[in-house]
This record gives structure tokens, sequence and C-alpha cells, in this order.
């Protein structure tokens, strides 16, 4: 089945290839090609392939999988797959980082000076903001530190141990 | 009139009330007393127990001891949120009508534990999601149902905080992957060159 849709697929057609692994491609511009039902398994069958791919790193060896489809149509599918080899490994590197833990998906962070409070009339502490947006089960959750110079230089320094070992392993 | 240790507004009426219930007792007593009352703002605790001895020969009933406590307090944790020198505070408070010696007192104490003072207002000012701890491990992750070979160190950052709204403690436990890792600690330091350079 999936051979025989892959033989409807023109190369101008490769877009819906190539977005995987962001966005899924949309329907509607495929809707006179293929009907609902040989859209989704078209979908599911490339995905897998995709991810079969990478995972056991045999690019080459798709092109045999694909030998009952025409030279042509396998040469797009192993190009779109050659040209996005790593962004699907990275995603798949996100997707293994993610298991059973949260991940930081994104941080920011903002220093200011601290003025006035109604504790003291002149505090002039410098402040670091950083706010993480850690993602938890599909959803992002922010958190936010607020540090004064010892606090930050405790994180740095602790962090820094932790890259030391990072580096060694590199 | 304006008092610098009012922060340049008038003194409360109750302030200058109790004034006069401090000069009753004597001018010994009163430095003892001030003791107390500073270990109690630098967060050494106050023992009311030697509280009441020091006023008991004043008579002094437990509103009036509640009181001279409370105006000490005052008098010195608006001095150090305004930053008074002791020799402004002395003339004020002895304008106000508290007795010279008594006032000479007052003002010995408070200049010793003047820095003190202003360290511990400044840290217990306001904050929003004090960070407490941190505790990492680096983990190497060899494989995965979602890739056979990953080879990728991976690190686990337990960050320990004050929660922003209700000061209860907060964990956030966060894996983060070597590349955005490298980033953020490349950041943090930025960051850090910046604060320093405030001072």
């Amino acid at each position: 089945m999936f051979v025989c849709l892959l033989h409807r697929l023109k190369t101008c057609q490769t877009r819906i290839l190539t977005v995987f692994p962001c966005e899924p491609p949309h329907r509607g511009d495929y809707s006179a090609t293929w009907s609902l039902q040989e859209w989704l398994q078209l979908l599911d069958s490339l995905t897998a392939l995709f991810r079969l791919a990478v995972v056991n790193n045999i690019s080459d060896e798709v092109l045999s999988q694909l030998s009952d489809v025409s030279s042509s149509q396998a040469e797009v599918v192993l190009s779109v797959l050659r040209a996005r080899e790593e962004e699907i490994r990275c995603a798949l590197l996100d997707r293994t980082n993610s298991i059973s833990s949260a991940t930081l998906q994104d941080f920011d962070w903002q220093l200011k000076l601290a003025l006035s409070s109604d504790k003291i009339s002149s505090l002039h502490t410098p402040l670091l903001s950083l706010s993480l947006d850690v993602r938890e089960n599909g959803a992002l959750r922010p958190v936010t530190l607020e540090m004064n110079r010892d606090e930050l230089g405790m994180l740095i320094s602790s962090l820094e141990s932790a890259n030391k070992v990072v580096l060694q392993l590199k | 009139m304006r008092f610098r240790f009012c922060g340049d507004l008038d003194c409360p009426d109750w302030v200058l009330a109790e004034i006069s219930t401090l000069a009753k007792i004597s001018s010994v007593k009163m430095k003892l007393l001030c003791a107390q009352v500073l270990k109690d703002l630098l967060g050494e605790g106050i023992d009311y127990e030697k509280v009441g001895k020091l006023t008991a020969d004043a008579k002094f009933e437990s509103g009036d001891i509640k009181a001279s406590v409370a105006v000490l307090s005052f008098i010195f944790s608006s001095a150090a949120k305004h930053d008074v020198d002791s020799e402004s505070l002395s003339s004020e408070l002895q304008q106000l009508g508290l007795p010279k010696e008594h006032t000479t007192g007052l003002c010995k104490s408070y200049e010793d534990k003047h820095v003190a003072l202003r360290e511990k207002l400044r840290e217990t000012s306001l904050r929003l999601g004090r960070l407490d701890s941190v505790s990492w491990r680096v983990d190497y992750i060899l494989s995965s149902s979602e890739l056979r070979e990953v080879n990728q160190p991976v690190i686990q950052l337990k960050l320990q905080r004050q929660g922003a709204e209700s000061g209860a403690p907060e964990t956030t436990v966060v894996s983060v992957s070597a590349d955005k890792f490298r980033v953020l600690l490349a950041e943090l330091k930025q960051a850090q060159v910046l604060m320093n350079s405030l001072q």
C-alpha cells in the first residue's frame, strides 16, 4: 500500500517529507492526490521509515527497502532523509532526554538593580532573575529564580564543576 | 517638625508618648534594654525574662514593657532604614525629650550595631524566588528506546528556591542537554561579569 501511494509522489511534493519532525504537513495541500486514509497511512509509513533509518543509523539500507518503488521516487525519499538526518537525530535525542524527566526548553535572564525597599531606603543590590521554561509532560512550566551576587556565584561554581565532568567526557 | 530618623516625616505620636516611658528607667538599665532589642532586630532573639528584670525597678507593667521595647525597635530600625548617623539621632531624640544620658547610651548601642543592622535589613528585604541550593548529577546516556546509539551526556539539576508568592521552599528538577547546559553556563557568567561591574 505504502509503495503504491509513494508511486504517486511527485518530486515537487517533497515538502511533505521535509517537515518531519517539526509541524506535520497540512492535509489540505495534498487532498487532491490522496484520500484521508491514504494520507494517514503515508504519513505513518514515512515517519516510521525515517525513524527506523535514523535509529539504526542505516540510511543507505533504506534504498533497498524501497527497491520496489521506482528509483526516482526512492531517490527523493533518500535525498530528503540525508538532508534531514541530523535534524531527526536531534529530535530523537530531545525525546530521549525527556524520558521520565522534565527538560529545560529555554531560559531568559534579567539583571536588575534593586534600589529601595520597605525595610531599607537605599538597597542598591544587583539581582539576577533567571526564568527557566521547563517542559514537563508536554506542558511548559515557568520557574523563576532571583539571585544576588553570592547566590549567583554559588550557582555558577556548582554548574562549573558539572561542566568539568561534561568536558572530560568529550 | 520633621526628623531624619523618621524618614524626614513627623515623629509618630505613639513614639513621642513612649519616649517619656523610657525616661522612667535608669540610663544604665536602658542601655541593657537597648542591647536586648538590638539582638531581637538582628534575629538573635530577645530574652523577655531579662527585659522583665531590667524594668522591675521602675515598676513597669507589661504594657509599659511592650511599649518600651516597641519604641526602641522603631527608633533603631527606622534610623538604620534611613541610614542616620548616631550624632544626628542623638540630637533628634533629645529634641523629642529623651534625657541626655539615656540618649548617649542608646546612640552608643546604635553606633555599634549600625552596620550589622543595615546588613540585616538588606537581607530581609523582599525577594521573589530566592535560590537556596543547587544539586547536580551528570549522566551519560548510552541508548534509549527512541535512539539506539545516544552516547550523550545529560545534566540533572535540582534547584531549591523559595516560592515567589508563598515563600515556602519549592524544588525543581530538570534535565538539561549538554549543549543547552553550556549555553546556560556561558550566559550566567556573562551576567555575573555585568553584575560585578556594578560595584
